[in-house]
């Protein structure tokens, strides 16, 4: 008899992560985090800026690049893990097994999660370090930070299962989901904020915010203000907003796109045909 | 006994196109089946099904008595199957694809190091055990897939094409491969379309045309009812009244002259009626020099279920 669903998973995990430390793509994102870095520590000098002598502000500068990083994590490691195995024709040696489809996305999920957690963690674990080394004290919150950046990263690695499940090229889904999150959604976001005046709340990008602005001491709230431009005889009433998420309302954005995105995934390459 | 596989009024349709049309078909345990048909007949779909990578529209399909659609886990827990040919995954090496699969069947790490390397070692794949799959030719390829069918020492073995991709030489090899399985007591479910190749290493046929099932049959029966073709070349010329002869002959369908001392003859029959031929023939005055069969039986029987295709 085969094994447990559960022993299954752990077996899938295993072996995508054995193909990812062998591949180029970890390789990529360790030198991007290293170059992310080595910028954020080196052009403050260069610039005789120097750094930021608050702590918050400064591990914030530091780690404005985290967004960039999930969104890279999760095109990398998730763009193309479903969509490869038809794409590619190794699920012809996969998915006759006896093993359930949900196990096989299970199994890869949990290795694209555990190999996107190590590259934020070496992230944020260098920034500590360079605030520890450069200020003397590590930033309040940066643990917090580092949980939602975490809870980030799922979400929308979760969309990006989902992208990969549906679509039919590694190509469509890795652009995708890369222009999903890079590109779309933020400009949505600043379209919301600045144009249209509403409070893009429903964004996944804008409920990523919480992980910088937990940063801030104390935590940033809304801020609407009006002005009055008189201009060629014509009076108009100019509106300028900034709005932030709340942690709740961020956490719970997020964690609405990553059930509804894993479950879709795990839904629609059950119901896939190879 | 429970059957190795079945289906029962097995439906496949994509969009308007039927790729199969109530499929009923019943392979008994220890047999060893080839399933035949032209491009697009249904041969795939109907493996797909079997192996789980397709949904069947309508109809059941079993393997040892389990349902595939219902619970593909446990009905595939008892079958090796090469699908097409696969791809492998380039980062891992012949070892780490098996180990890997080896586990999800839930094999003993124990077991998996020594299966791993007497399936290598049958499909000649050992020397390459330790490398990375990514340069791997097809043939290569399809040697490790058929190796990780074998893996687990299953009762069904379901193939696809198993010899495609694979040189003249890998091509015997595969042959007697499956023929040694054979003697294992496999089931075994081969699609393809080398006639010749089925004829040999199958004891039954089954052929497939327009996702219809046309004939299911032992090959020895089929040999039997069959009218074969046999190619006679003369020492000297062959001439006219020595054609209308043989023509005359007992059991001959019909003769045709390929060159001035060569013929084509079906004769309506098997291997009898071959050898009685051959001796009213020297009867007639032809001097022999060779009389051999020209085509199989499986593929006068293929021949005359399967219209010719125009595209």
């Amino acid at each position: 008899m085969p094994p447990r669903d559960l022993r299954q998973i752990t077996v899938v995990t295993k072996y995508e992560l054995l193909k990812y430390l062998r591949g180029r793509r970890l390789l990529i994102i360790i030198a991007l985090i290293a170059v992310i870095s080595v910028l954020g520590l080196v052009v403050p000098l260069i610039t005789g800026s120097g750094y930021d002598p608050n702590p918050q502000t400064f591990t914030s500068g530091i780690l404005s690049e985290v967004g960039i990083l999930v969104v890279l994590c999760a095109t990398f490691f998730g763009a193309d893990a479903i969509v490869s195995e038809f794409e590619q024709k190794t699920g012809l040696l996969l998915f006759p097994n006896a093993v359930k489809r949900h196990v096989l996305v299970l199994g890869k999920f949990i290795a694209s999660a555990m190999v996107s957690v190590g590259a934020v963690a070496l992230y944020y674990a260098i920034t500590t370090i360079a605030v520890v080394v450069i200020d003397g004290s590590i930033a309040a919150n940066t643990s917090l930070s580092f949980l939602y950046a975490l809870a980030y990263l799922f979400g929308i690695l979760a969309v990006a299962y989902f992208f990969s499940a549906i679509l039919r090229s590694s190509v469509y889904s890795t652009v995708l989901t890369f222009f999903t999150f890079f590109l779309i959604l933020p400009i949505i976001d600043r379209v919301g904020s600045s144009i249209a005046h509403f409070k893009p709340w429903f964004s996944i990008t804008f409920a990523s915010g919480i992980v910088l602005d937990i940063l801030q001491q104390p935590y940033p709230v809304d801020v609407v203000r009006t002005a009055e431009r008189t201009f060629r005889n014509t009076t108009r009433t100019l509106t300028v907003a900034q709005y932030y998420p709340s942690v709740a309302q961020g956490l719970a954005v997020i964690f609405v796109y990553f059930i509804i995105g894993l479950i879709l995934a795990l839904f629609i390459t059950k119901r896939r045909e190879m | 006994m429970t059957d190795a596989i079945r289906t029962e009024n097995l439906r496949k349709q994509f969009g308007q196109f039927e790729a199969l049309k109530d499929l009923n078909l019943t392979i008994e345990p220890g047999v060893c089946v080839g399933y035949l048909g032209p491009n697009g007949a249904g041969k795939t779909t109907t493996i797909k099904i079997l192996t789980s990578l397709l949904r069947p529209t309508g109809g059941k399909a079993f393997l040892n008595g389990i349902d595939v659609v219902r619970n593909p886990k446990e009905a595939l827990a008892g079958v090796g199957a090469v699908v097409e040919t696969p791809q492998l995954y380039p980062q891992l090496t012949p070892v780490e694809i098996l180990s890997y699969l080896g586990q999800l069947r839930g094999l003993d790490s124990n077991v998996i190091r020594e299966r791993s390397v007497a399936v290598l070692e049958e499909v000649k794949m050992s020397d390459s055990a330790h490398k990375r799959t990514g340069e791997f030719s097809t043939g290569m390829k399809q040697r490790v897939a058929i190796a990780q069918a074998l893996l687990h020492d299953p009762s069904i073995l379901i193939l696809d094409e198993p010899t495609i991709g694979l040189d003249p030489r890998g091509m015997i090899e595969v042959r007697e491969l499956i023929k040694q399985l054979k003697e294992r007591d496999f089931t075994i479910f081969m699609s393809s379309h080398l006639l010749n190749e089925v004829q040999e290493v199958c004891d039954k046929v089954a052929i497939v045309d327009k996702g219809t099932l046309l004939v299911y049959d032992t090959v020895a029966n089929l040999s039997t009812v069959s009218e074969s073709r046999v190619s006679l070349t003369a020492v000297e010329p062959i001439t006219a009244e020595q054609c209308a002869s043989v023509r005359a002959l007992p059991n001959v369908r019909s003769v045709k002259r390929v060159d001035t001392s060569e013929l084509l003859i079906n004769v309506e029959g098997g291997l009898q009626e071959q050898s009685d031929l051959l001796d009213q023939i020297k009867h007639v005055g032809i001097r022999v020099a060779f009389y051999r069969p020209a085509g199989s039986a499986i593929e006068d029987i293929y021949l005359r279920l399967v219209p010719e295709e125009e595209y």
